[in-house]
């Protein structure tokens, strides 16, 4: 039983964190590699508050408040630089999340942040909020798609220049997925601390952020259902593979692989043509 | 005489920098892809270059072997997994690179063993005086030789010989290239295979300063090279060799400066983000 | 004044594009700029619509100082632009494309947007813009399914749209054939009403001296003259530009 709880908490820490990046990538078209940067901040600001006696529920919000203004000075930034340029420069500002994390006494330095309390109401209490915290934000961006935002973002990913002549505030439009999107990954980075009980620089590094990434697209840009369904599989599944444990990141790598390689629209692309076939 | 030395470990890193790097800013001036399992080719350049020189006894031929076979992967690489993915968006080849690199470090630590290799007789060890005390080890003399002779024989190539004059000529308007009778396919090969053969050499030199080869050692290479690229302008020459060596020049002097604040990687990166804020679009234009 | 240009300069490293043009446009008016290749029309046009920004001078836009303003805030303040070369959003269709348009100017505020899911009125009024310019049929098709001329009318029907009081037209009658260039030319000398003026810019001399009553003659980035378009017309300056010396 206790184990099904570690698992399905991992799992919706996992899905809210991927439709958190869904908003910004998928919604809005741009690209980040330094998402996992975020996620740190909430676990950071998350951590050290329960550490000084703040419930876990109430330091939800300024981690995400924290999250999201750092992730509006980001969006701030990504409004000069475009593609991969954007993308690099996300992965840069990740690089200095984790190095400066590092290095301040403060924080934990090298070794990290032990000794996080437990969650007052216990695993299944976790369980609960994560799973609550996954559910809303899953409703507000199936919302979002459908608003007048969702379009306006529907443009700007198409083609931004365009979105201007038609009249878009492409920036300010851009600086709310990033801060929305932020916002998101700042609260599940608090529960994941909570969850795991010890978080340190290594936590929220370039891997993390290529993880979430790859769930993000294997989903099928844009899609929140598919997003979710790769994240919730792909977070578990190096638990799954215990049994080839030698061989668990060499299977995750090829797989990862291979569906880009044969279903390069992600998993809601694949169930589409699959549809249509059975039509 | 820090500064001095400061400066000279600075450009030693950054000629590595620059051999990873170049062969990836080809690949992208040539295919828009930001090939991220180039990393692991430059591991495995390392792997075959430190096994090569114990079974033989020789590092010229292990240079060599390197070079070539890792080579030969890249093209393998190309037409097994990148050319089915151009017409995608570029995120999907990406993400499918990464996915490689991931499996390729994988099988390294399968197949080596994840402690790593040395040399047995670790080989240019010994020091040079360049005068006024600043004393330089022959193997990092060899690698900026290296970087140096591997860029002139490009330099040559590109401008001097027919397939080089194509492969420019494709990598600046493909289209136009093929309009003109260029086979680009083959031009892409070529792409591939030089890059991941400087990819390599990078490899075999880092073996030699460090002595050591082991699964992992291309994580730092994975996504500082493709900070390099993307500071010179994405698809620039010039412009990769002047961030990689930019790059490496900070880092020297950071880590001793402002290490107490950031580490090294932290340090590359702030220099990449002011960099871009103030040239969005690189250092250098592509071309 | 509804658009008031005065003394754009505009050099891209060294070279001077646009040299000191002045420009006054009424409501209800309809000009065409016209001159040889390189007179420098379309960065005028860029100017106007804020895609380029002037080494010097200023745009009045209905008596507002737009002259640092982004294309988008200009656009979402009466101001439309259809481009030469169509943009259309490749995954919208070109209903969706219009209705976009037909919605910016209220959603300019991401709160607005963030509020409101109803698109039903936008989509309506977008199919009855595409009816508008003649190519209803086509509106649950991508873009990448209908011909150029198509693609066109699409950008007339989205900067119809925008509800603008000034469209500005870039070469609009391009790739077309003959008759579909009258067809079109008509189209757009109908769609100036009290309210709503338009320029064109137009390598078409044909079809531009007969459907605008107003030039605006540039030659190499410099004006050369601007007036009712039979005195321009007549002028020998004019004829000069545009058929060599001694043509007169």
């Amino acid at each position: 039983m206790a184990y099904e709880v570690i698992l399905l908490t991992t799992m919706a820490i996992t899905v809210l964190f991927a439709l958190s990046l869904n908003v910004i990538t998928g919604f809005c078209g741009q690209v980040s590699l330094g998402h996992a940067a975020f996620y740190g901040i909430g676990a950071y600001v998350g951590a050290m508050l329960t550490k000084g006696g703040w419930p876990l529920l109430m330091a939800l919000l300024p981690a995400a408040g924290v999250a999201g203004l750092i992730g509006f000075f980001v969006g701030l930034m990504s409004l000069r630089v475009r593609h991969d340029f954007l993308a690099i420069t996300t992965m840069g500002i990740a690089f200095l999340f984790v190095g400066f994390v590092r290095k301040q006494e403060w924080l934990g330095g090298e070794i990290g942040i032990s000794g996080i309390p437990a969650f007052g109401f216990g695993r299944i209490g976790l369980l609960v909020v994560a799973l609550a915290c996954a559910g809303l934000f899953a409703a507000v961006t199936i919302y979002l798609k459908r608003s007048w935002m969702g379009f306006g973002f529907d443009s700007i990913a198409d083609d931004e220049d365009t979105a201007r002549i038609l009249g878009i505030d492409v920036p300010r439009f851009k600086l709310w997925a990033f801060v929305i999107g932020t916002a998101g990954a700042g609260v599940a980075g608090a529960l994941y601390a909570h969850h795991v009980r010890y978080i340190g620089p290594d936590s929220f590094g370039f891997v993390e952020s290529v993880t979430v990434l790859a769930m993000v697209i294997i989903g099928g840009i844009g899609s929140v259902w598919a997003v979710a369904l790769a994240a919730a599989v792909l977070s578990v599944l190096p638990l799954w593979f215990q049994f080839i444990d030698d061989y668990k990141l060499l299977i995750y790598g090829l797989l990862v692989f291979a569906v880009m390689r044969f279903s390069p629209n992600g998993i809601a692309g694949a169930l589409q043509s699959f549809r249509r076939r059975l039509r | 005489m820090l500064a001095l030395d400061l400066l000279l470990q600075g450009v030693v890193q950054g000629a590595i920098y620059a051999l990873i790097a170049l062969g990836l800013t080809l690949i992208y001036g040539l295919l828009r892809i930001l090939h991220v399992a180039h990393a692991a080719l430059f591991t495995l350049g390392g792997y075959i270059g430190v096994i090569v020189t114990n079974e033989t006894g020789s590092l010229p031929l292990a240079l060599i072997v390197a070079m070539v076979s890792v080579g030969l992967l890249g093209i393998v690489i190309y037409r097994l997994a990148y050319k089915p993915l151009l017409d995608q968006s570029p995120l999907v080849a990406l993400i499918a690179s990464i996915g490689l690199f991931i499996a390729f470090e994988e099988v390294f630590r399968l197949v080596f063993g994840s402690y790593g290799l040395s040399f047995e007789n670790p080989p240019l060890r010994t020091q040079v005086n360049l005068g006024g005390g600043l004393l330089i080890s022959h193997s990092k003399l060899l690698v900026i030789g290296m970087a140096i002779i591997m860029l002139s024989i490009l330099a040559w190539l590109s401008t001097r010989t027919r397939t080089g004059i194509a492969w420019k000529a494709t990598v600046t308007d493909s289209q136009i290239a093929s309009s003109f009778g260029i086979n680009i396919e083959r031009v892409r090969y070529l792409n591939f295979f030089i890059g991941s053969a400087l990819a390599a050499a990078a490899g075999v030199m880092v073996a030699l300063l460090t002595n050591l080869v082991e699964p992992t050692m291309g994580a730092v290479a994975s996504y500082k090279a493709l900070a390099i690229i993307v500071l010179g302008g994405l698809g620039s020459v010039r412009g990769t060799l002047v961030a990689a060596i930019a790059i490496g020049i900070v880092e020297s002097f950071g880590t001793v400066y402002v290490g107490h604040i950031l580490d090294r990687d932290a340090l590359a990166f702030a220099f990449l983000v002011i960099a871009l804020m103030i040239r969005p679009q690189g250092l250098f234009k592509a071309g | 004044m509804l658009l008031s240009v005065s003394n754009v300069t505009v050099q891209f490293g060294g070279v001077t594009a646009v040299a000191d043009l002045s420009l006054q446009v009424d409501r209800g008016e309809l000009i065409g700029i016209i001159g040889p290749n390189g007179a420098g029309k379309t960065t005028l046009m860029r100017v106007i619509s804020g895609l380029v920004r002037p080494t010097s001078g200023s745009i009045l836009l209905n008596g507002q100082d737009v002259t640092g303003w982004t294309i988008d805030r200009r656009v979402r303040s009466g101001l439309a632009l259809a481009q030469q070369i169509v943009k259309p959003l490749a995954t919208f269709t070109l209903a969706e494309n219009v209705a976009l348009a037909c919605g910016s100017r209220r959603m300019g505020s991401p709160w607005q947007a963030m509020t409101t899911v109803n698109r039903n009125a936008e989509l309506q009024r977008g199919r009855e813009l595409l009816e508008l310019v003649g190519i209803a049929a086509a509106a649950d098709d991508y873009p990448s399914a209908v011909p150029l001329g198509h693609l066109k009318c699409l950008e007339l029907a989205r900067a119809l749209a925008l509800e603008p009081e000034l469209i500005l037209l870039d070469e609009p009658l391009a790739g077309l054939n003959q008759a579909e260039a009258a067809q079109m030319a008509d189209r757009i000398a109908s769609l100036v009403t009290e309210s709503r003026s338009i320029i064109l810019i137009e390598h078409n001399l044909r079809e531009v001296i007969r459907i605008c009553p107003k030039l605006f003659v540039q030659d190499q980035g410099r004006y050369l003259d601007f007036g009712v378009t039979e005195k321009v017309m007549a002028n020998p300056k004019v004829r000069t530009a545009y058929l060599g010396e001694g043509a007169i």
